[in-house]
């Protein structure tokens, strides 16, 4: 067997105190697909983003192709023959498909001035038709639906005559269709002899694609198994690594006696999610699962405030809330933790204590002005409550690893004593200890009374906190299960669209959860 | 409900409606099309109006402000901005003014020709450097440029006005090439010249990517710096061209030429459709909105308001910005809830 | 915490460095020009600057919150059209000056609506109002000057209070209010919050645009006491007035180390800024006689600053 193509020695990086990657090391040989699995925050996508060159590793290297790769350089990474197709396409929202594949590469004309726009429109036509697209190529790429943008970002990558393809959950919002027109495309350039690594939480694909698959867990590399060699009960066993269960199991509480804190009716948001019904009673914590794209933040967002719904009603604790209206969602006793804590929760540059109190200092003022002894008494509560490590309460929020801001984010909304808690994602890119940290939160809040409806992409977790599951699929919700009888199988099979389902397919639209 | 042909086909389905839709949505048509209805109105209600001599005028006057707005648009679609060309245009005038009277350094026509060039392009070489490697905000950096350069340009004129710049120069501004006036043809080649940069050329399209996603510009290996760099340069330079053109139809060059100029520009290329958040809009609009000021002012002046039409001209371009942002506005809120209800 | 700690963690460095600057330029100019340091001569140019204070005020909180006024000085123009021609009507000075007042309010007030609810960048709204303002004001007046001002009114101009000039109290009072507002109030941490992460503002209840709306109205109210001041000051009120003013404030508060990106900036630093700005552009004007000078300085200055300003953010951060 000849030197495989890419070889990862001792990678590892750590964010601010979380180790993202430990020492891990894999290879990939020309012509193979390789898939890359493991749970939400095992390290995946740091992986991807070093080989892409976007991300500098701590230790270790890249070899590829039996050259060194010059670490932290986009354009190394190009100019070895690297492409990365990310989740959320990155395009020019501004400029059509052709010209969103030639930026960079443009043809010319003889005359080496003059762009060749009808060649690079036939070709982009022609590796377009290859991934089974067909649409007019002058919509600005702003315009196109998530999936398109995303295969004009790999008809890029394809352009690029590359021979390491790294493809980040490309399929989760394609249609069986474009799916299939994809691996197509994978399985021709295999025969070229370019190497595929493909990330994907849809085992039966990898099943269905892949030669080989590494499973990471924890930053850290499991293990390496030939496709053929291993079952999909074990690949799930090894990305867990532990039973599930593991996570110490919540006394899943029937909610007969306690009233409804959150009901939702019939939302709809046209184009993204649609007749939307469930409630939350007060002590329960209601999971809420789906795959990227399944309108799950979008709904949060909706209940909060953040953007309309077209259609349908929100009643906390038995009142109507308006759409759109985020103070009136705070006033009523809603809070939301969001997904992206750093763009939308924290003003990192502030310290700990003003960011604890920013949603609150109203209450904290006399006057206008802020009392430095209230500020003061109820920061250091929180910080001591939720277990925050800082230096002191004057430390900048950017200064905190990604568990304590995550503690931090969660702290600004209970000083506020909501009767809703929504949380999105409460737990990603956070190390293991602050992890269970703030499960034992969640656990806490609930069983003193708080209604929580916890979006997870976590489904141990999810499992393991959740006196009920809801799961949602384009746009819709398509199951619920009580806890007791909910199972990781039951939960996947519900948010993956079956192969020939005419329902499914088509992404409604949304956010990234 | 979202059907799955519309979904997968993101609405082509109707192609001919969406083509037209794609049109509407377009500036330079909305703007176009009030440039006509306006040369229609007025014609008919002045015929004088519609007369070669005047229309010929018209274009001459607008030919300064289409051939710096072609610079200026390259620089808010890199997402930047230049409101010192005003000043810009001043300084030039000067340096002509000082460089060619007899009074005065008495060059020959081409040096002084030269010279401008130089000193145009230097100068706007001199503000791009500064706003991309000292990484600062274009608003201001151009904010401090309008305000030193037009000191500079009093310290240079010292409160006097020249008035015998040599016939040869004089021409320039004044003669004409088979009946087109020389400032006209100048001011078409530069919008062909322009038009073909932007849409033809692969650094035109860097230029708009640039602007529209800089991140991912980055990404995709472009130099942002040079690209930003050759827009105010290129500005700079078309600045000099155009007061070539211009400066010497005036009688009398004095320290005040040119202000209020950045304004005009800077408003002719946001209303002709160029955002200024960078990445779309084009030399096209531009060269509308251009005309369509142009008109107004004319206009003005022909209603018999005399002094008044300068006046309310000033008001009248910031109506029009603020007319134009509340238009894409109420067509951006309209066609997202489109795009919502029936694209994926 | 040990003293080499806290001079670590002292986080008002610039502004120190800027008050040096400010000890050092007039030391120099003493030397240079002894007439011009003396008490009379700065107190009679110190009746000149209180319009470019009181406008730098408004013009930091909506620095600091990432924003932008470029027409405080087309709104000044206009509240002095206002109260020209509304004195010119027969109305008693007092009504004409809060009419005026009001009109830079909803002048700002516009600005705001735009800014904040039509969304529109302030760069292009407060570009578009420097123009219309300005042209409005030239239109309605038509270039003419009003004066002709009574007793009582110019004395609010020129008037002292035990020594002091009148608008000095006014705009000491104002900065002082200020000042505090901004370094204590829940209001001022917010500021500096939506300067920072806008978005985090929003999702945390704060109403960022009523915010937005206020500042921008502030600012064109401001103008409209400034043109009150001026008009009283000079009596006269003409549509020229307040030209290049904009350009002046943002140096001001540019150099007084507020960030253009907003999140950063101090009262004490603009109060220095518009300080340095007024000593230079006085001190140059009596020394050389040259209007011509200032411009270039002032320019030379905002460029200069805001380089400055760049790289003292790239440290800290």
């Amino acid at each position: 067997m000849s030197d495989p193509y890419l070889q990862v020695a001792g990678i590892s990086k750590a964010f601010g105190g979380v180790q993202a990657l430990v020492d891990v090391s894999l290879d990939v040989r020309a012509g193979e697909v390789h898939a890359l699995c493991g749970e939400n925050g095992a390290g995946k996508s740091t992986l991807i983003k070093i080989l892409g060159g976007s991300c500098l590793p701590d230790h270790g290297h890249v070899r590829v192709g039996g050259q060194a790769l010059p670490p932290g350089s986009v354009l190394a990474s190009e100019a070895a023959g690297i492409a990365v197709i990310h989740q959320e396409a990155v395009a020019f929202p501004d400029l059509n498909a052709v010209d969103n594949i030639f930026v960079g590469r443009e043809l010319r004309r003889a005359g080496g001035l003059w762009l060749d726009r009808r060649r690079m429109r036939l070709e982009a036509a022609a590796l377009l038709a290859r991934l089974g697209e067909e649409f007019d190529l002058r919509t600005p790429a702003g315009d196109l639906p998530l999936a398109r943008r995303q295969m004009v970002a790999i008809a890029r990558a394809l352009l690029q005559d590359c021979r390491l393809l790294i493809l980040d959950e490309p399929t989760s919002s394609l249609s069986s269709r474009e799916t299939q027109a994809l691996f197509r495309i994978i399985r021709q350039l295999k025969d070229k002899g370019v190497s595929t690594i493909y990330v994907s939480h849809r085992l039966e694909e990898v099943f269905e694609l892949a030669d080989r698959v590494t499973v990471l867990r924890d930053g850290r590399k499991v293990a390496t198994r030939s496709v053929g060699e291993i079952s999909r009960a074990e690949l799930i066993r090894l990305m867990v690594g532990r039973d599930v269960g593991g996570i110490a199991a919540r006394p899943k509480s029937p909610p007969e006696g306690r009233p409804i804190m959150l009901e939702i009716q019939g939302l709809t948001r046209a184009g993204v999610f649609e007749k939307v019904s469930f409630s939350v009673h007060a002590g329960e914590v209601v999971g809420m699962a789906g795959l990227v794209g399944a309108g799950r933040s979008d709904v949060a967002q909706a209940i909060f405030g953040v953007d309309r719904w077209d259609e349908g009603r929100v009643l906390v604790a038995g009142k109507a809330l308006s759409p759109g209206d985020i103070r009136a969602a705070l006033r009523a006793g809603v809070a939301l933790v969001p997904e992206d804590r750093q763009q939308l929760g924290l003003v990192l540059p502030m310290s700990v204590s003003v960011n604890l109190t920013l949603a609150i200092l109203q209450s904290l003022c006399r006057l206008g002005f802020p009392s430095a002894r209230r500020e003061q008494t109820l920061a250091s509560r929180l910080v001591a409550e939720l277990g925050v490590r800082t230096a002191s309460l004057r430390a900048p929020a950017w200064a905190l690893s990604g568990g304590n801001q995550q503690k931090l984010l969660l702290g600004k909304w209970l000083a506020l004593s909501p009767k809703v808690l929504l949380l999105d994602e409460p737990t990603r890119g956070v190390d293991v200890r602050a992890k269970e940290e703030v499960h034992q939160l969640i656990r806490q809040l609930a069983d003193q009374g708080m209604a929580t409806l916890l979006i997870s992409s976590d489904l141990p977790e999810l499992l393991a906190l959740s006196d009920r599951i809801i799961v949602m699929r384009a746009g819709r919700i398509v199951g619920e299960l009580a806890g007791s009888e909910a199972t990781q199988e039951k939960v996947m099979s519900l948010a993956i669209p079956a192969e020939d389902d005419p329902a499914t397919g088509a992404r409604v639209g949304g956010s990234a959860t | 409900m979202i059907s799955q042909e519309a979904a997968r086909t993101g609405g082509t389905d109707r192609p001919f409606k969406a083509a037209l839709t794609r049109l509407a949505q377009r500036r330079e048509y909305g703007v176009g099309f009030l440039l006509a209805a306006t040369l229609i109105a007025v014609s008919w209600k002045n015929p004088a109006f519609a007369s070669a001599a005047n229309l010929s005028d018209l274009l001459v006057q607008c030919a300064p402000a289409v051939i710096v707005g072609c610079g200026l648009t390259f620089v808010i679609v890199t997402g930047e901005i230049d409101i010192s060309v005003g000043s810009l245009l001043g300084l030039l005038a000067a340096v002509m003014g000082l460089a060619c009277s007899p009074q005065r350094a008495n060059w020959p026509v081409v040096p002084t020709v030269l010279a401008t060039l130089l000193a145009g392009t230097a100068s706007g070489f001199l503000t791009g450097a500064l706003v991309t490697f000292g990484r600062a905000p274009s608003i201001i950096i151009t904010l401090g440029m309008l305000t030193a350069l037009r000191g500079l340009t009093e310290l240079l004129m010292g409160g006097e006005w020249i008035t015998d710049l040599p016939a040869g120069l004089r021409t320039l501004g004044t003669g004409s090439l088979l009946g087109i006036p020389i400032s006209v043809l100048v001011a078409a080649v530069v919008v062909v010249g322009s038009a073909l940069l932007a849409g033809r050329t692969a650094l035109g399209l860097q230029i708009y990517a640039v602007g529209s996603n800089p991140e991912a510009a980055r990404l995709a290996g472009l130099s942002i710096r040079r690209l930003r760099l050759f827009a105010f340069t290129l500005t700079g330079l078309l600045t000099a061209v155009a007061a070539l053109v211009s400066v010497p139809q005036l009688s009398v060059i004095e320290s005040g030429v040119g202000k209020g100029f950045e304004l005009l520009v800077v408003t002719c290329v946001v209303v002709g459709g160029t955002s200024i958040r960078g990445g779309s809009g084009g030399i096209l609009g531009t060269v509308l909105a251009v005309l369509l000021l142009g008109i107004v002012r004319t206009v003005l002046v022909f209603l018999k308001l005399g002094e008044m039409a300068t006046y309310w001209e000033r008001a009248i371009q910031g109506g029009f910005v603020l007319a134009a942002v509340l238009a894409d506005h109420l067509a951006r809120r309209s066609s997202a809830a489109r795009a919502a209800g029936g694209q994926t | 915490m040990t003293t080499l700690g806290r001079l670590r963690t002292f986080s008002y460095w610039y502004e120190v460095g800027l008050l040096g600057l400010f000890v050092a330029l007039m030391v120099v100019i003493s030397q240079v020009e002894p007439a011009f340091a003396s008490r009379q001569v700065q107190a009679e140019l110190s009746t000149h600057v209180f319009e470019l204070a009181i406008l730098a005020l408004p013009m930091t909180f909506i620095m600091i919150t990432g924003g932008i006024d470029l027409s405080v000085g087309s709104t000044m123009a206009l509240s002095a059209v206002v109260l020209g021609l509304i004195f010119e009507r027969g109305a008693p000075p007092s009504v004409a000056a809060l009419l005026a007042v009001l009109a830079g309010a909803m002048a700002g007030a516009l600005n705001g609506v735009f800014v904040a609810h039509v969304h529109v960048h302030p760069l292009i709204v407060t570009l578009a109002t420097l123009s219309a303002y300005r042209g409005i004001a030239e239109g309605v007046s038509l270039g003419r000057p009003i004066s002709g001002f009574p007793e009582q009114f110019t004395s609010l101009g020129t008037g002292t209070v035990a020594g002091v000039p009148l608008p000095g109290i006014i705009f000491a009072l104002a900065a002082l209010g200020s000042g505090v507002m901004l370094m204590w109030s829940a209001f001022g941490r917010r500021l500096y919050a939506i300067g920072f992460n806008e978005n985090a503002c929003r999702f945390s209840g704060i109403s960022v645009d009523r915010i937005k709306l206020m500042l921008y109205t502030l600012s064109g109210t401001a103008a409209g006491l400034a043109a009150v001041i001026f008009a009283a000051r000079r009596n006269t009120a003409k549509a020229d007035v307040g030209l290049d003013m904009e350009l002046n404030v943002i140096t001001a508060v540019v150099l007084g180390g507020t960030s253009v990106f907003g999140g950063r900036g101090t009262l004490v630093g603009t109060l220095l800024g518009v300080a340095l700005i007024h000593e230079t552009s006085e001190f140059v004007s009596w020394r050389w006689h040259s209007d011509e000078s200032i411009l270039l300085a002032i320019g030379v200055l905002l460029v200069v600053s805001v380089l400055l300003n760049g790289l003292l953010l790239k440290r800290r951060q």
